[in-house]
């Protein structure tokens, strides 16, 4: 048998990897919804959706297909290419995140030496998504919607890399698989409290989830940047916004809550245990707090989360050298 | 009589040397007197009531065979000493809107009385100099009918669908859907129109906001979208037949509403119901005022962002509206009082199930309370936003929660106390600040008030009969006035009677429809989520607005 020739490998294996990967986004998109609904509920005095399915699990299923069956309304004035780009840009990217994402010990798709970096990247591709959408759609409220986006995801950008970077010079390196191993003792949110929080709280406002939930907020820009959108490209927008969640508490347990480890249970379902509980705190805060006004927000991430994180920065920085002089 | 008000007085005979002069009674009239002044006075004589401290309550016009009259009511916030003035606009052959029915304009000395007179000038064609634009209110741009003229019949049945279309078409002429530029955009400045869609406006409220960036510079609330004409259908209805109607003005704290009406036509009859009646009419009053404020705290906190108080305030106001229904069977729109009575006596369920909830509401409010305002969230988003002042509230006349959050203790129940608020202890709530928070901290006190209120009457309802029996269908010939705090502040009818079996004019002054006029003076410099979020701490209902 002759091998298959490197070329063919590569693209049956993005195929391959990408179908896996889209599948496990809508799935996986579908029960956050549902349990966004759930967990909204039981914080409301409501019981939310019950009915379809057991414990109403089905309801989003039956919400997607309606969503796929409507007509896709595209406003008189719009930017036509422009206004169907958006929705896959914005959407796309979020993907990628697959790639970097260890699962187990050897369980990655491409264990790149420029990790997470790679990530990020990615998502601001995804905010261009969003501001084409706020342009094209020729409507005030989402060219300020999606000003807002991009306002926002300038600021956050920030610290939310130089929170990472703690990380990163605790370990000396970028690469995912080495970052899980080297917390095989103790989890860095230990040795990283403020990291995480900033961390966490950037990743909120990265995924624009309450209380950051400017560039969406329905009681301000009716629904921001994706007012006129509607049917499947609607449903884009919805996904790639459960997915930016998840990849992002994803991220989260893996630099900071030791990734796959943990005793008995099989590596992926610590990752999925770990990135559930994260998204479920997600959850919680969104239904506990008002949201922030734009400059509020602003002057959250450039006059508190940035200069923590730059302390941050500094300590780690002192205390690896001391290390590595002592050693 | 005060001292201030006798001085008035006593300027206004000397002065201006009104043509008529009358001082009335005002538990039956509802004013201290009535003059009739010169038009070219009427500046002058506004001027001296603004010095003196009075707010400008309500201005309108009624129509008669020969002119046009029209009727400014002066009050005070300390205590109720409501004046009349009246100026006669002659007809002299001339046709309504066509300029020739002229009055000055009140504007320069009362920002409220913009709209008060273009409200007038759609409804009568009274033209009134120096106003700074006498457009449509609350009717179509390109309406041409004067719906509160006599001379008025209303269009023949059958063309009013085709009337409507056409006024539609001509409001939608001069919008070019090519146009890809939107009014005049100046360098960076841009229109943005918040509402009638909008999930914020609390109803089909718009407000064209100029903005740079997403900072207001210039606001203007733009109303009219519910209109139903509510005084003209008073007009052509018998008096009991005008119930329905004052459930549908204030839907939301409609109790109030009847309140008002009740006590305008028992005052002109010269009856006063049953102390038992009485005693009910307050508990379901307050009982409405505690649901209604509910709904605002919950839709307010829902304005910022906050879902989840939404759905707690929404419950404990479930459990309000279930006890209320026992009474009225209504949970809305509710039509309650009778003239000298009730619909009906409240039930024997009714009693036992306040009490059992009111500890528990208490509870809830606290911890409610608790929990938005330690909030540093929302301290932050509401804490100084949407100051009011003192001497703006006056010019707008501005009353309710959103006037005592500016730290003055202006409630009729106690300035012009009615029905048995005397013989009730609780108090007029005030804070300091004129700002978002301080009409927050105000709603939640009021709240615990009525809860003050209720659980002193439902250990005290008297016996007795809750109907007078047969009363006159007519009212007698006069005029009379009625005011009530309602939640939202200063409910007012007028009404001017011909002794016939129809009111020949009435006027609802609501209290949303001043306050929200003081929009412009509160949002220029906020950003666009303030916008929302001072349009909230308002309180308005549109159909009590649009009428």
């Amino acid at each position: 048998m002759t091998p298959i020739p490197p070329v063919f490998e590569e693209l049956i294996r993005i195929v391959l990897y990408g179908t896996l990967a889209i599948l496990f986004v809508s799935v996986n998109a579908l029960f956050l919804v549902w349990m966004e609904r759930r967990v909204a509920a039981r914080l409301q005095l409501r019981r939310g959706p019950i009915h379809v399915g057991p414990q109403g699990l089905l309801q989003t299923v039956a919400d997607a297909v309606k969503l796929l069956t409507k007509e896709l309304v595209r406003p008189y004035a719009s930017d036509r290419f422009l206004y169907a780009l958006a929705p896959v840009l914005a959407f796309a990217p979020l993907l990628g995140a697959f790639i970097i994402l260890p699962l187990g010990p050897g369980a990655i798709i491409r264990d790149l030496n420029i990790g997470f970096l790679l990530l990020f990247s990615l998502a601001n591709i995804s905010f261009i998504g969003i501001f084409i959408a706020g342009w094209s759609s020729n409507n005030k409220y989402a060219l300020l919607g999606s000003m807002r986006a991009v306002a926002q995801n300038i600021s956050y950008e920030i610290p939310l890399m130089l929170s990472t970077m703690g990380v990163v010079l605790t370990t000396g390196t970028l690469r995912m698989t080495e970052i899980v191993a080297a917390q095989d003792r103790i989890w860095f949110i230990l040795l990283q409290p403020v990291a995480f929080l900033i961390f966490f709280c950037a990743s909120l406002a990265e995924a624009n989830r309450a209380p950051f939930d400017i560039p969406e907020a329905e009681s301000e820009l009716v629904a921001g940047f994706h007012t006129e959108y509607s049917g499947m490209r609607f449903a884009l927008f919805f996904l790639g916004e459960y997915t930016a969640i998840f990849v992002s508490s994803a991220i989260a347990a893996t630099l900071f809550l030791g990734g796959w480890q943990g005793p008995l249970l099989p590596g992926p379902v610590w990752l999925l245990l770990k990135t559930y509980l994260l998204v479920l705190i997600v959850m919680w805060i969104r239904w506990t707090f008002p949201r922030l006004r734009s400059d509020q927000l602003m002057a959250f991430a450039w006059k508190v989360l940035i200069p923590f994180a730059l302390l941050n920065l500094l300590g780690t920085a002192v205390w690896v050298s001391m290390r590595n002089l002592l050693a | 009589m005060s001292s201030t008000l006798s001085a008035l007085q006593e300027w206004l005979l000397s002065s201006v040397k009104p043509d008529e002069f009358a001082e009335r009674d005002p538990k039956t009239a509802g004013v201290r007197f009535e003059a009739l002044v010169p038009a070219a006075q009427i500046v002058a004589v506004a001027t001296r009531f603004r010095e003196a401290g009075y707010f400008l309550e309500s201005e309108t016009a009624v129509d008669f065979a020969e002119c046009v009259e029209l009727v400014y009511h002066f009050n005070r916030w300390d205590r109720a000493e409501r004046c009349c003035v009246k100026v006669l606009v002659a007809k002299d052959g001339g046709q309504p809107g066509d300029g020739t029915w002229r009055a000055p304009s009140l504007w320069p000395v009362y920002k409220s009385a913009d709209w008060f007179e273009r409200e007038i000038h759609e409804f009568f064609g009274v033209t009134f100099t120096g106003h700074p634009g006498l457009k449509r209110l609350l009717l179509p741009e390109s309406s041409t009918i004067y719906p509160l003229l006599k001379s008025f019949k209303g269009e023949p049945k059958g063309s009013d669908v085709e009337q409507s279309l056409k006024l539609i078409g001509e409001d939608a002429a001069g919008f070019d859907l090519n146009r890809k530029q939107s009014l005049t955009c100046k360098d960076r400045d841009f229109y943005l129109n918040l509402g009638p869609q909008h999930p914020s406006t609390h109803g089909v409220l718009r407000v064209l906001l100029h903005l740079t960036g997403e900072r207001v510079i210039d606001a203007e609330p733009i109303i009219g979208y519910s209109h139903r004409h509510q005084e003209k259908m008073m007009e052509i209805q018998t008096y009991p037949a005008c119930w329905p109607n004052m459930g549908r003005l204030d839907y939301v704290g409609a109790m109030s509403y009847n309140m008002a009406y009740a006590l305008l036509i028992e005052r002109a009859m010269g009856v006063s119901p049953s102390p038992r009646v009485e005693a009910i009419r307050v508990l379901t009053t307050e009982l409405n005022r505690i649901s209604s404020h509910l709904l605002w705290m919950g839709t307010y906190l829902l304005d910022l962002g906050g879902f989840t108080p939404f759905f707690y305030c929404f419950d404990d106001r479930e459990k309000v509206l279930d006890i209320l229904e026992m009474a009225t069977g209504e949970r809305l729109t509710y039509d309650y009082f009778r003239f000298g009575g009730l619909d009906k006596d409240i039930p024997a369920e009714m009693l036992p199930a306040i009490r059992a909830f009111l500890p528990e509401f208490t509870k809830h409010l606290k911890d409610y309370d608790k929990l938005v305002r330690k909030n540093v969230i929302f301290r932050k988003r509401v804490e100084g936003l949407g100051r009011l002042t003192r001497d703006t509230a006056l010019s707008y006349g501005v009353t309710g929660p959103m006037l005592r959050a500016t730290g003055v203790a202006a409630d009729l129940r106690r300035t012009e106390p009615y029905s048995i608020y005397p013989q009730l202890d609780f108090d007029v709530v005030t804070a300091e600040g004129g700002d978002a928070y301080a009409r927050y901290v105000v709603r939640v006190r009021e709240m615990e008030e009525s809860v003050k209120i209720v659980r002193q009457l439902i250990e005290r309802i008297p016996d007795g009969e809750i109907t007078l029996g047969k009363l006159p269908k007519n009212v007698p010939k006069g005029e009379y006035y009625s005011a009530v705090e309602s939640a939202r502040g200063t409910f007012g009818m007028y009404l001017v009677s011909d002794g016939t079996l129809n009111p020949y004019r009435i006027k609802l002054r609501t209290p949303s429809f001043s306050n929200l006029s003081s929009l412009p003076a509160l949002l220029p410099g906020c950003l666009i989520s303030d916008v929302v979020s001072v349009l909230g701490s308002t309180d308005i209902v549109l159909p009590e607005i649009d009428r």
